[in-house]
């Protein structure tokens, strides 16, 4: 084992894991909100983030189709605008969608069978890919054209700068949506006690839709832009991402935005930085180790609360 | 007969309530014979059936298999002749007739388990009630050890004469039995105790390495390890020390997990061992000793069907003992809630404790059996894809409950076997049963059922009273 | 209980109704393909199957198999590996006892073909992996063949051709260490490269494992390393990532890859940045002759695309499953005994002809056949370049 301590100091790494981080931390957001607010797990949302990333990908390939045939001449940046609008909007839909099948019929229901429909959804939405796409790799189409900036020795694309800084943005959004807004406070009764606020005249239903569709859409940026940075996807692409995250939303704490962001970000660090100092094939061991390490001694994550889960079952 | 004659509609409803009430009287110990009988028949006349049936070979499975590739030709081909009348509506030619699968199987194997296994068993269950119900009655005055070893003596017959016509039946047998261990397991810790845990691929692993490695150093030649240690004649008797082994090289993993998570209540479970599944996989990948991610090979051919079907009643045994103990019971209180087991002197932390490497402890038997029946173990098996198969098989069984637990693995287990000709289209139809499954009965199909052997296998009918 | 009977009456009735077209006719030969046709390379599963169906068309045409003087119909039984080890023995097991075939043809990655073969030797059925060049494959085991050549071969063929072809003296190599294949390759390689440079000429050794997709930080390794070559010997879907992740970091370095780069799907995802690399393989499409032109122009015809060296070594696997059938001379249907057969015949071929060179099988059921270096032209065509041969 050889530890080679000065690429630590590469400012490159640094950039490579904000945009790798962003898209942990992006669909962290997802299982964060609905976590918080419902006290649900929701497995499927790791394949959502999938949907997402084809969605944005048909979407994505038609418009630079169209402008490549000559029909259309938009410029690269209105692509990359309309391919976010239109995968964050239906992404939305198939968020609600599985939270109307798979998770209003189980409200009452123990928690963990919620959970095992939500895996379910998952598994259906994957296989399902599979059989209308088949098992071929797609190919993200370049919207943008990469460009490679040298500064000090450190190679810098455009892509990653703008992933990087659209997601922040996303993140902020978010959170001032949360803080400030009229439905974000009602969300945020909702985290706080599920049984009274229905009584106060807020519906649930609308709540836990709203929740979904957040999620979803914050997934699907995080597919289109995964998309972008790594042009080959693949139906199960969403599992192992998926629950990931789903580690950083919980390693942020419950009912934190700030948390899941900065879960993301830690787990996006950790993977990037481990196999500079230590041989590649430990990453993960080491990243969980770590992981785990960090719950023993914070085992309500980094802002969350201590709190008592009454479960149900 | 037309529905309308009032008399044969009398007289059928009146025949089916004799039947159905002939098939209540029969005991287990009328239905294990029959199923010995059909079994023996099939032995001794089942080859001949196939040639007279001019079939390719004994249906394996029931036949399942058998038809739902017929089914998938019929839908396929559905599909085709969809695509090709929408050509023709499209002003192509028409070209293309619907057709029969050749060889068509489904009339001659729904045949051949009629003749093979439904008459026997019907025949032989409904006409020795009396004598059967004597029998169950005189053994159930034995030793409930006795009666209950003759019992299982003939089960185990009963699925050895059955798995001993080919090598896939006794290998899917295998699988299943293995798969109730599992989801017992599981079930201990996410039923009876009521937490998330998803680390049970993670404790399979380590038992699958953990009596692997036994295995292959004492008796296999292997490149990784050396020559073998011991003869090859000693390797039976070693190998219920090599799955303990595993067992508790499963436990200890527990205890790492169990020490941390166990001080909060709380929903960090699921996380920690979620990470601890990750560590766990990424640990043998890095592991070269015992192949690193390419898998350890050469495990010597011990998991034979008897020995899977003692392991899997000795789990089922000691896990249903286990709840139905004081302990089991503190379990439940725990569950229900922590604060009140508490104060009702429930020493909780040392009761979760117990639970949980409990489980992990069958779960590494498990997972040895697994790697000695397939022969081979890499860490990929043990992934998430893992996760979701025993997650499914205990929901769908039901929480709380062996029986359930037993249930839900055999019909995960025959599902997956059987849906093997659809395809990409096996996960879909089976997550939508589960969910199916969850919304109308939430915790599962047989959930919070005690489980009562004795109960199981009383007669059914008093053998003085007339039929 | 009376619509059981129906049921039952009905099925007498159909199987007897149907049973005169199927009475007598001779039991099929069963082939079993154990392909990968979902999970990471799917393109390499269709590859074999379309191979497959063609040699069945064939026979099918030919009216059977012909053993001795008696025609067999031939029938395919393909099983999906998901490109996974477990399920490739599970199918293998499947194949052998419930299906119970005569031969088995594949599995195409050594990730599979490895454990696979050994329950393939183990039932005691030939096996005859045509895509797998990791050495342990048929190691021992007297069931097992492969149709193509081996990394101890392919390893110091790619070393001496960066040396002579760019005369570099470091080189960095990024592998998946959870993989058979390029383990084996990328060790092989290494061997090779520090035999002729020296200890330590090996600047970078990165791995990574299935289903990565970043590889930054080993990149970011390998460009301080100061390496002048990237070995890469990883499937095509991985290719595609480390391509493009290497060129936006601006490393220059030529990216040299092994035959696992030979599908159309490597240019298809990698664009033009894979333009102008080079990779070893077992045969170059552009530019062939005789038979080997007829197999291409047919299957071209017929699917749209050029074969990959998967399906050209399927075909090739096929056609020795076929003269080794053939040769055995007689069907006892005893399938122990017509396995054992079969798998002497296939021991004994000398000089196979086949469409991706001649082939003899030596004591460990390997064949002694070139490699050929193809380059990616600005087309996207791959181009002979030079051939190797032992």
């Amino acid at each position: 084992m050889t530890l080679n301590l000065q690429n630590l100091l590469d400012f490159q790494n640094i950039i490579d894991a904000l945009q790798w981080g962003s898209f942990y931390a992006l669909i962290a957001l997802g299982y964060s909100m609905v976590y918080s607010i419902l006290m649900l797990f929701n497995f499927a949302h790791g394949d959502i983030f999938m949907v997402g990333a084809y969605i944005g990908f048909g979407i994505a390939s038609l418009l630079v189709g169209l402008t490549v045939a000559g029909s259309l001449a938009l410029p690269g940046w209105v692509i990359l605008i309309l391919t976010l609008l239109g995968a964050m909007c239906l992404t939305s839909i198939v968020g609600m969608a599985v939270e109307r099948i798979g998770y209003r019929p189980l409200r009452d229901a123990p928690r963990a069978s919620a959970a095992i429909t939500g895996l379910m959804i998952g598994i259906i939405l994957e296989q399902g890919n599979l059989i209308l796409l088949g098992a071929k790799r797609r190919s993200f189409p370049e919207i943008i054209e990469s460009q490679t900036f040298s500064i000090g020795g450190v190679d810098i694309t455009n892509i990653k700068i703008m992933i990087v800084g659209v997601s922040l943005a996303f993140m902020l959004a978010l959170h001032l949506f949360i803080k400030k807004n009229k439905w974000g406070m009602a969300m945020r009764a909702m985290a706080f006690d599920y049984l009274v606020v229905p009584l106060m005249g807020v519906s649930i239903n609308a709540i836990a839709r709203m929740t979904f569709a957040i999620g979803s859409a914050l997934a699907a940026v995080a597919g289109i832009f995964f998309g972008m940075a790594y042009p080959v996807l693949e139906p199960t692409m969403g599992i192992v991402y998926g629950w990931k995250a789903f580690v950083a939303a919980i390693l942020g704490g419950r009912g934190s935005i700030m948390g899941a962001c900065f879960a993301g970000f830690l787990i996006g660090f950790i993977e990037i930085f481990v196999p500079l100092v230590f041989p590649s094939t430990l990453r993960d061991l080491i990243a969980y180790s770590i992981i785990l390490l960090i719950l023993v001694y914070r085992p309500h994550g980094f802002f969350g609360e201590p709190y008592s889960a009454k479960l149900r079952l | 007969m037309t529905p309308d004659n009032p008399t044969s509609e009398k007289h059928y409803l009146r025949l089916r309530h004799n039947v159905q009430h002939r098939l209540s009287l029969v005991p287990i110990l009328g239905w294990l014979l029959g199923a010995l009988l059909a079994v023996i028949l099939e032995q001794l006349a089942g080859d001949y059936l196939v040639d007279a049936l001019d079939m390719d070979k004994m249906p394996s499975l029931l036949g399942i298999l058998a038809i739902a590739k017929d089914i998938k030709y019929f839908l396929w081909q559905g599909w085709d002749q969809l695509v090709i009348i929408g050509k023709m509506f499209a002003g192509g030619a028409f070209s293309g007739v619907v057709s029969v699968p050749d060889p068509f199987q489904t009339p001659r194997v729904l045949l051949y388990v009629f003749l093979v296994y439904f008459l026997p068993i019907a025949l032989f269950g409904t006409l020795t009630i009396r004598p059967a119900n004597w029998m169950a009655d005189k053994l159930s005055k034995l030793p409930s050890a006795v009666s209950v070893i003759g019992y299982l003596i003939l089960l185990y017959l009963v699925m050895h004469i059955w798995a001993d016509m080919s090598a896939y039946r006794g290998m899917a047998l295998r699988f299943t039995l293995i798969a109730v261990m599992l989801t017992l397991s599981l079930n201990v810790i996410n039923g009876y105790m009521g937490e998330f845990s998803c680390s049970h691929p993670g404790f399979m692993a380590l038992g699958a390495y953990g009596a692997s490695v036994v295995t292959v150093v004492l008796f296999a030649n292997d490149k990784l390890f050396g020559a073998a240690l011991l003869p090859k004649f000693l390797a039976p008797a070693f190998f219920p020390l090599a799955l303990v082994v595993g067992g508790a090289v499963a436990s200890f993993g527990a205890l790492l997990i169990a020490v941390p998570s166990f001080r909060t209540r709380g929903d960090y479970l699921a996380i920690i061992s979620l990470a601890f599944l990750f560590i766990v996989k990424s640990l043998i990948e890095n592991l070269e000793i015992v192949g690193g991610p390419r898998g350890l090979k050469g495990q010597p051919d011990l998991a034979s069907l008897p020995v899977v079907f003692t392991w899997a009643v000795l789990c089922i045994w000691t896990i249903n003992n286990f709840v139905r103990s004081t302990l089991g019971k503190a379990l439940n209180a725990v569950r229900d809630d922590e604060v009140a087991a508490n104060a009702m002197t429930v020493n909780t932390r040392r009761t979760k404790m117990t639970a949980f490497l409990f489980g992990a402890f069958w779960a590494g038997v498990a997972g040895g059996l697994f790697a000695h029946v397939l022969r081979y173990v890499n860490p990929a098996t043990f992934g998430l894809q893992k996760l979701a198969e025993v997650l499914a098989m205990v929901y769908f069984g039901g929480l709380n409950s062996v029986y359930g637990s037993i249930v839900g693995a055999v019909s995960i287990s025959l599902l997956s076997e059987a849906l093997r000709p659809f395809e990409l289209f096996k996960w879909v139809i089976i997550p939508l049963l589960l969910i199916l499954v969850m919304i109308y009965r939430p915790t599962g199909l047989i959930a919070f059922r005690e489980f009562d052997v004795r109960s199981v296998l009383k007669p059914k009918q008093n053998p003085e009273s007339e039929v | 209980m009376r619509k059981a009977l129906y049921v039952v009456l009905a099925c007498v009735v159909l199987s007897l109704i149907l049973s005169p077209c199927a009475w007598g006719r001779a039991k099929a030969i069963k082939i079993g393909i154990n392909a990968p046709l979902t999970g990471d390379i799917p393109k390499v599963g269709e590859g074999t199957r379309y191979a497959a169906e063609m040699w069945k068309a064939d026979i099918d045409a030919a009216g059977g198999l012909k053993v001795g003087k008696k025609k067999y119909p031939v029938e395919l039984y393909i099983e999906d590996n998901e490109s996974k080890a477990e399920s490739a023995v599970r199918a293998n097991t499947k194949l052998i006892t419930d299906d119970e075939v005569l031969v088995i043809v594949g599995p195409q990655s050594s990730k599979q073909a490895v454990p696979a073969g050994e329950v393939a030797n183990n039932w005691k059925t030939p096996m005859i992996s045509p895509w797998s060049t990791n050495p342990d494959t048929t190691k021992d085991r007297p069931y097992v063949f492969r149709g193509c050549f081996l990394d101890p071969f392919q390893g110091p063929v790619l070393a001496n051709f960066i040396t002579e072809e760019f005369g570099f003296k470091k080189a960095a190599v990024l592998y998946d260490v959870a993989s058979d294949y390029p383990k084996g390759l990328a060790e092989f390689f290494k061997e090779a490269w520090e035999k002729l440079h020296g200890r330590g000429s090996v600047v970078a050794f990165e791995s990574f494992t299935t289903k990565d997709v970043d590889f930054s930080s080993q990149l970011n390794k390998i460009r301080n390393s100061g390496a002048q070559v990237l070995f890469t010997p990883q499937y095509y879907n991985e290719v595609a990532l480390i391509v493009q992740q290497a060129n936006s970091k601006g490393i220059k370095m030529p990216i040299v890859g092994s035959d696992s780069w030979g599908s159309a799907e490597t240019v298809e995802l990698c664009g033009e940045d894979c333009y102008g690399l080079f990779f070893s393989t077992h045969y170059a499409a552009a530019g062939a002759k005789g038979a080997t032109k007829a197999f291409i122009d047919r299957y071209e015809k017929k699917y749209g695309y050029i074969p990959d060296d998967v399906g050209a070594l399927t075909w090739d696997a096929l056609r020795l499953v076929q003269s080794a059938i053939e040769s055995c001379g007689k069907l006892t249907g005893r399938i122990e005994k017509d396995r054992k057969c079969v798998r002497n015949a296939l021991a004994k071929i000398k000089k196979f002809d086949g469409i991706t060179g001649n082939m003899t099988f030596t004591e460990e059921g390997d064949p002694i056949k070139c490699a050929v270096i193809v380059r990616i032209s600005e087309k996207g065509e791959y181009e002979f370049f030079k051939s190797v041969c032992p």
